[in-house]
């Protein structure tokens, strides 16, 4: 009797499954994926990357799409988990069949889906991911259309602090991949260039930070070099105010989008003036037209400036996706490689050309120009590069 | 840095203490651990910030309305979750757990991930004795916490409600056969847990602001301490908050940030290999 | 059920099962076999919950000991993942031993506060010591087998999954298992009929660990991939979901919550930040208003069917 039951429950059980196996959808469109945070603690990033999609799929979509359809992206979220991560992009591919994927904002995640990417031969372009391994694996589908940590290190904050004659340097990093490995490379650069510094291991998700911040008072630095993502950044800076570390040191924020966050003033204060921030877009230094425009159909579509800048890479890789999925003339995975390679193309940030020279992190790899920011009276003043600059760092 | 880690550990224990008593007086009563005291305190943040920041109200007022809230939404759980579940501590474990997680998720779709911060009672730092610079919306909340503190002991020692308390923590029969309500009994013991949980978050949202999953480790620490100072023993909420305030910040001080957090976890495994009733607890717990 | 009648079911289920493959696909091959994942965690946890009546929130944390410790062998000893597994099992139970003889004494809330901390030390270390573990970043790991395929994993995870029911049953139909459940109905009782109670759970826990142990060590050489996520507790919250939903403390419950959880979850994946809140809000409602979950209700509606296996809690007021 009871047996048969189960046997019954097992059929349905079965049937259930079998309704399980979806029909793959006809091809109208040429799909493209994008992962992303869309939820979890940088959830902000995805919205970001949301704005940044329906202001580059209109722009394409306008100028006659791909191959002659229309650009469709599926948006797969990450969670910020690597696990999530490998296994939406293997979605993406398996179940949305797309021919190619971009995005992704944490370095962690992005190590785990380029394994997938490798594995079942599709080109990814990771736009926001810093990790120096990504591109120095020298994965054939790999491509990366923005900053490495070793770029931003090397070309942008280490020569700021050259640049502005700082002595004695703290790092903080959190305890993740990005954050430890850009400090190994701020440490390798900074003993370079001569600077003296100490460092601490601070945890990601932490609240308080007085006992951290004790520690570096101790140590008397000109400059703090916080590697810390997120709301962590906020509490920092604003006890970092707090125990009077600022304005005797300069606290630069080594990532850059927490310092332009909605909330970043309610949260910290007095305490976030005066602070310092790597960013790829500030509002008076636009260096191609298209940035102009981008500016312009983003005012447009939500109704005030773009905050933050991550909005505008994923854009920019849209774009790159887009030209070499035309260039290609076909949505072969070799075909596109190939086309991405021979990328060299006008974007917000300049002109697009991946490197072709295997062996390091150059390989696959575009480095788009960096500033160092500083909030001087809730204003953005841009302090480096020199070239760029509109001001000159305040204490 | 000893002076500056010491004065942390005590500001950080004195709302360890706070959050740890309102799970403590559930513990005592009605032996149901509630999952959920976390995500209470966070509910209580969130109050206090729509109150005072969004709807502009006086931050005293908003305070007190906020836990006010958290109080009937406490009475609203115990009505409907845990009420049902006496005589099984497990089933209100799984249950308030799953309520922590629904909460948790209910609170990332309504206010975002990011912090919200209802607004401070003052600002700017104080140089303590000399050595160091300390942020005076935390002395504030030192001050706060050690009110209610002592409230909630003047409330449990010296009042009439606090006799049927202690009867009924106990001995829950005898309480009953002397004509006791305990149904009822439940249900404000329940919710004056919540409303414990609610005042720490209320004190310490301006210094750490809320977010969806702040609770948890909050929460944790709170089990932490009424563990160590015994289920069910007030005096062991204050003595245990205080001991792992300062261990963590000391810990964090001189032998790693990293490990920060940990630190609590082994003692926790320390108190229950050598007294698992906890330091003020009753032998058979 | 007799013996027979089980096997029966079980092979013939899985034999069903085996021929997958031949029609599906590689992304609905990877939901069956996160399915059969769940199915591993939610049974093995329900021994002791739906059993014995303790709570762990370490679950997820054994998984994890069985991940890392045969991930870490792979990567830093080069040891063979299929014998990684099997240390990783053995580590997994030698732990579950180890906490059980520390807080089953005890029992009830002080074992799951204990397993809690026990987890949340376990994801501290597993940030911190990142020279080892690669912290959130996640340890890459090789696979089991040479040639990447879904359908080997497929097969894999299948006969572990019979395994681990297998064992299950075994436990649960056998003297042992009269124990159990009178353990968990009436403690002195059970003392008092001579049943050892501290050693009974000690049992449980220390079986139903080494099955989360050996369910991870798997899982984790199939994504390639072991992260801090797989012993956290929102992967704890999952398996106690699937339990509650499907019927603690019934043999099948636990499988049907593991598949129709999982197979939803894909479903609404596309409504990202809901989804988690969808399940908590089903949990809830199942566990306030059916304790004895989905294998519960089927009981109920179908005449003369079987009364569920334990009754949970007592829904009544007390």
């Amino acid at each position: 009797m009871r047996g048969k039951k189960m046997s019954i429950r097992v059929l349905v059980l079965v049937l259930g499954l079998a309704f399980a196996v979806g029909s793959a959808w006809a091809q109208e469109t040429i799909k493209v994926g994008v992962v992303g945070p869309r939820t979890g603690t940088a959830a902000a990033t995805g919205k970001a990357f949301e704005e940044g999609i329906k202001l580059a799929t209109d722009y394409v979509n306008a100028k006659g799409g791909v191959l002659g359809k229309k650009l469709e992206i599926v948006f797969e979220d990450t969670a910020g988990a690597p696990d999530k991560a490998a296994s939406g992009f293997e979605r993406l591919v398996t179940r949305d069949k797309v021919v190619m994927v971009l995005g992704e904002s944490h370095s962690s995640s992005a190590l785990a889906e380029i394994e997938v990417a490798e594995r079942f031969k599709v080109p990814f372009i990771v736009v926001e991911a810093w990790a120096d391994p990504i591109t120095a694996k020298n994965y054939k589908h790999v491509f990366r259309a923005g900053p490495s940590n070793s770029g931003v290190v090397n070309e942008t904050i280490a020569k700021w602090v050259v640049h502005e004659k700082f002595k004695k340097a703290f790092i903080v990093a959190e305890n993740t991949d990005w954050g430890l490995g850009i400090a190994e490379l701020t440490k390798a650069a900074l003993t370079k260039a001569g600077v003296q510094f100490d460092f601490l291991v601070t945890e990601r998700q932490s609240q308080d930070h007085y006992t951290e911040l004790s520690k570096i008072k101790a140590y008397d630095p000109d400059v703090v070099l916080a590697y810390v993502y997120g709301t962590g950044l906020h509490y920092f800076v604003a006890q970092a105010g707090e125990v009077k570390l600022m304005p005797k040191a300069v606290v630069l924020d080594g990532a850059g989008p927490p310092s332009l966050w909605p909330d970043y003033w309610k949260n910290v204060g007095d305490a976030g003036d005066l602070e310092c921030f790597v960013s790829s877009m500030h509002e008076k230094v636009e260096l191609t037209p298209l940035a102009t425009e981008f500016r312009e159909a983003y005012v447009k579509a939500f109704g005030g400036p773009p905050t933050d800048y991550k909005s505008r890479s994923i854009y920019d890789s849209i774009l790159i996706a887009a030209d070499a999925i035309n260039r290609a003339g076909s949505t072969d995975s070799d075909k596109l490689v190939d086309a991405l390679e021979k990328t060299n193309l006008l974007v917000t940030r300049g002109t697009v050309k991946f490197g072709t020279e295997k062996g390091g992190p150059g390989y696959h790899q575009w480095d788009p120009p960096m500033l160092v920011v500083q909030w001087q009276k809730r204003q953005q003043v841009v302090l480096y590069p020199p070239e760029a600059a509109t001001g000159k760092l305040m204490r | 840095m000893l002076a500056l880690a010491t004065m942390n550990g005590l500001v950080i224990g004195a709302i360890y203490a706070l959050a740890a008593l309102g799970v403590s007086l559930v513990v005592g009563i009605m032996n149901v651990i509630n999952f959920a005291h976390g995500e209470l305190y966070i509910l209580a943040g969130y109050f206090s910030y729509i109150l005072a920041d969004t709807l502009g109200m006086h931050f005293v007022l908003a305070m007190v309305l906020a836990v006010a809230l958290v109080f009937l939404f406490g009475i609203f759980v115990e009505y409907t979750l845990i009420r049902p579940t006496y005589g099984n501590d497990m089933y209100s474990l799984i249950l308030t757990f799953i309520l922590s997680i629904v909460l948790q998720n209910a609170y990332l779709l309504i206010f975002g991930p990011y912090p919200n911060k209802p607004p401070g009672w003052v600002g700017g730092a104080t140089h303590v004795f000399g050595a160091f610079y300390y942020g005076n919306q935390r002395l504030a909340a030192l001050v706060a916490g050690a009110v209610v503190i002592a409230f909630v002991f003047v409330l449990v020692k010296k009042t009439w409600f606090g006799r049927i308390i202690r009867a009924t923590s106990q001995d829950r029969e005898m309480a009953e056969l002397n004509g006791v309500n305990t149904t009822r009994l439940n249900m404000l013991s329940f919710g004056l847990g919540c409303a414990l949980a609610a005042a720490a978050g209320v004190i310490l949202a301006p210094v750490f602001p809320v977010t969806p999953t702040a609770g948890v480790p909050v929460a944790l620490t709170a089990f932490v301490v009424v563990v160590l100072g015994g289920m069910g023993s007030l005096w062991g909420c204050v003595v245990g908050g205080l001991i792992l305030g300062l261990v963590e910040n000391l810990g964090a001080a001189y032998i790693s940030t990293g490990y920060k957090h940990v630190f609590n976890f082994i003692i926790l495994i320390l108190v229950l290999l050598v007294r698992p009733a906890g330091l003020f607890g009753r032998r058979e717990a | 059920m007799t013996d027979i009648r089980f096997y029966l079911i079980l092979f013939a289920a899985a034999g069903l099962f085996s021929l997958l493959p031949l029609g599906l696909g590689d992304y609905h091959l990877h939901v069956m076999i996160v399915s059969l994942y769940y199915l591993m965690m939610a049974s093995s946890w329900n021994l002791l919950a739906g059993y014995t009546g303790q709570v762990s929130f370490a679950h997820a944390a054994f998984a994890g000991i069985g991940a890392y410790t045969s991930g870490i062998l792979a990567v830093k000893f080069g040891v063979n993942p299929w014998a990684g597994v099997i240390i990783g099992t053995a580590a997994a139970s030698l732990l579950g031993l180890g906490v059980g003889v520390l807080c089953l004494r005890m029992g009830g809330i002080y074992l799951s506060l204990t397993t809690l901390g026990f987890s949340e030390i376990l994801r501290i270390v597993i940030t911190n010591e990142y020279d080892i573990t690669r912290g959130t970043m996640g340890l890459q790991v090789p696979g089991l087998v040479e040639e990447y395929s879904k359908a080997a994993y497929f097969y894999i995870m299948l006969g572990a999954a019979m395994i681990t029911l297998i064992v299950l049953y075994k436990l649960i139909y056998s003297n042992k298992g009269l124990c159990f459940r009178a353990v968990q109905n009436d403690e002195r009782a059970a003392a008092s009929l001579g049943v050892d109670v501290v050693k009974v759970r000690v049992l449980a826990f220390t079986v139903s660990s080494a099955l989360a142990g050996l369910a991870g060590g798997l899982y984790g050489h199939y994504l390639h991939l072991i992260t801090p996520e797989i012993p956290s507790l929102d992967q704890q919250f999952l398996v106690l979901s699937m339990t509650v939903i499907g019927g603690m403390g019934s043999f099948l419950g636990p499988v049907i919550g593991a598949f129709s959880l999982e197979i939803l979850s894909e479903y609404i994946r596309a409504y990202g930040e809901y989804h988690v809140l969808v399940f908590g809000l089903i949990a809830l409602v199942v566990a306030r208003f059916a304790p004895n979950g989905l294998m519960g209700l089927a009981a109920s509606r179908l005449p003369g069917g079987p009364a569920p296996a334990v009754t949970v809690p007592s829904t009544g007021k007390s």
